[in-house]
């Protein structure tokens, strides 16, 4: 087990480390030179550049299909969004090309609102699910023998379909007959139309993403709190370190990068969320709960505006991969603070 | 680790950690209960005003009436073809690059990997209109292929990622072994690198079953004829009747989620060490 941990630690240095072996084309088969020396009769090893032809082989079809595919759909995706474009019978045709979309979108109030709401909804709902997350990983790395269980169960919602979620905490929060609604009113009084009014549809929204990928974080998180040496834990104890002051001096920052990986991915969720408020809001009451995604879904395929839908969902990527670089900056340069990578 | 003597009766199980997992478990189980208990409710009691905890009288109707006049069997059939096709076809791809990435000397190695995490992160919206006039073009809406193939093209990404990491895990000496013994690259791979591979296949496998399961944008957009319409897509619609026969509804729900959530439970420990070594590695 040692040689195959050191194997796989010098390995995932990756990129570096094979880059220093195969630096610079190799203009003969480097034979013996490599590895340790051929066994007697055994067949010549394969030479570098019959290995790195081996790679092409086996890499091609993949990268083809996501460059044919994804690479192709961005860019003519693109394309389309400075293009006028017509639906024709069982085809279309591009008109012309504008910079015209992009002003219209960027300076309308409904692409304007969306953009809040789909930034207040990814912010509280990030924030939560951390927040909840590394509370239900704490409970879930001290509970000892039901661990196991509580971590299946926690697996439910992760993989319940986010359609059927929406369907589900819909009729929760249905208007004359959910069961929440009714707790509600033994509460209250009162029944409250919970998807009805926008602030309250928004809260709705949050609970359920909430409810759904809190588990997600949790999982992430456990695994962070298991990698955390034990002899941290003595040497905070031996200088009389209370549990709060431990959590917050010992336990967060040796989660930091953990954490960042978990929210990385969750804003990346959260800002395409689509799913959901279609579903659970249909965006409404209004417009009140309309993303990004519904919006640019309603201008491509409800109004028909391709180009304009086109330039909704490039902005929508723009901002998503500019928080990613934006994070894994701050995250990087607190990290090299932090002293730990 | 703990601290405190421990305490006698019963009172040694009310602590915070024990009450905490009971919350964890109450918050995640009660809705799905929820819905399972509502299934097999009738149409006065589904909508009955204090909700009732169990069903008075338990009654198989909404699942024939899922069933027979909703097709929901249709739509699982779509799904399950579907999802699995496109979980094959990313799993054979993605073991190969993967492998290609992991142990040969390709070079531009580092982009290509740069290049797929930042392919990972765009969001689907972006991809559907290009997407949808393409298969438009070419006569794919409403199709299997429609869908099978962006869900390979999308998933491969995080599978391949899953993938790479997992097999630099192996230790070279075993297809050096094989080498020497005169096997070519292909057998090489297929006879030594695939089956010590395995728990990395079920980790990438799981997550692409379960993410093209689920995909719902592109699925409502590409096959919203009813004959090739997902689950996803089958489930949203319910709601465009004017009165949402929820117990129809969530009769179809559970007979969607019964398959994901039994293979949910059979490879969780994938699912749990490939969240984790994504979130350590990645």
């Amino acid at each position: 087990m040692t040689s195959s941990s050191a194997a796989s630690s010098s390995s995932s240095a990756a990129s570096s480390s094979a880059a220093t072996v195969s630096r610079g084309p190799d203009p003969e088969p480097p034979g013996p030179r490599t590895g340790p020396a051929p066994r007697g009769g055994g067949p010549a090893r394969v030479s570098r550049r019959g290995r790195a032809r081996t790679g092409w082989f086996f890499a091609s079809p993949a990268l083809l299909v996501i460059a044919t595919v994804t690479v192709f759909s961005v860019l003519f995706s693109l394309l389309l969004s400075f293009a006028d474009v017509r639906l024709e019978y069982g085809g279309f045709r591009i008109l012309s090309l504008t910079g015209d979309h992009y002003a219209a979108v960027l300076s309308s109030p409904e692409w304007r609102h969306a953009l809040v709401f789909t930034f207040g909804f990814t912010a509280v709902t990030v924030f939560l699910e951390l927040v909840l997350g590394t509370a239900a990983a704490l409970v879930l790395e001290r509970l000892g023998a039901a661990r196991g269980w509580v971590l299946a169960v926690l697996l439910l919602p992760w993989a319940l379909i986010n359609v059927v979620a929406a369907q589900l905490w819909g009729y929760l929060f249905n208007g004359t007959y959910g069961g929440l609604t009714w707790l509600f009113e033994q509460l209250l009084g009162h029944q409250p139309d919970i998807l009805g009014q926008p602030a309250s549809a928004m809260g709705a929204m949050v609970v359920v993403d909430v409810w759904k990928t809190t588990p997600f974080v949790a999982i992430v998180v456990l695994a962070g709190l298991m990698l955390i040496p034990g002899d941290v834990y003595e040497a905070a104890e031996i200088d009389g370190a209370g549990a709060w002051t431990t959590f917050w001096k010992v336990t967060l920052p040796q989660l930091r990068p953990i954490m960042a990986i978990a929210v990385l991915f969750r804003i990346l969720q959260a800002f395409g969320i689509f799913d959901l408020p279609f579903v659970l809001t249909q965006g409404g009451p209004g417009t009140a709960t309309e993303s990004l995604a519904i919006l640019g879904y309603k201008t491509l395929f409800q109004n028909l505006d391709i180009g304009r839908g086109a330039a909704v969902a490039t902005t929508t990527a723009v901002i998503v991969i500019g928080c990613c670089l934006l994070f894994l900056r701050v995250f990087r340069t607190q990290a090299d603070e932090g002293g730990r990578a | 680790m703990s601290r405190r003597a421990p305490a006698s009766g019963i009172r040694r199980y009310l602590n915070p950690v024990n009450l905490g997992g009971l919350a964890i478990v109450v918050l995640s189980t009660l809705p799905l209960y929820w819905m399972i208990a509502s299934s097999f409710k009738g149409p006065g009691e589904i909508s009955a005003a204090p909700p009732s905890l169990v069903p008075e009288s338990a009654t198989l109707g909404n699942y024939a009436e899922a069933f027979v006049r909703n097709g929901i069997g249709r739509y699982l059939l779509n799904s399950v073809l579907v999802a699995s096709v496109s979980t094959v076809a990313v799993l054979g791809l993605s073991f190969f690059a993967g492998y290609a990435l992991a142990r040969t000397p390709l070079r531009g190695r580092g982009a290509i990997m740069t290049a797929l995490l930042m392919l990972s992160v765009f969001p689907p919206i972006a991809l559907v209109v290009p997407l949808f006039l393409l298969e438009r073009q070419l006569g794919l809406l409403n199709s299997y292929a429609g869908l099978i193939v962006p869900y390979v093209a999308l998933n491969l990404p995080f599978a391949l990622w899953i993938m790479r990491n997992y097999l630099v895990g192996i230790p070279r000496e075993l297809e050096e072994a094989a080498t020497v013994d005169g096997a070519g690259p292909l057998r090489t791979v297929l006879t030594v690198i695939a089956p010590l591979a395995r728990p990395g296949l079920f980790t990438a496998g799981i997550f692409t079953f379960t993410a093209t399961w689920a995909e719902f944008l592109l699925a409502l957009t590409f096959n919203s004829e009813d004959g090739h319409r997902t689950v996803p897509v089958g489930i949203a619609l319910f709601t465009s009747q004017y009165t949402v026969p929820y117990g129809t509804l969530f009769a179809g729900a559970v007979a969607a989620t019964v398959p994901i959530g039994v293979l949910v439970m059979i490879f969780r420990r994938s699912i749990v060490s490939g969240m984790t070594s994504g979130a350590v590695k990645g």
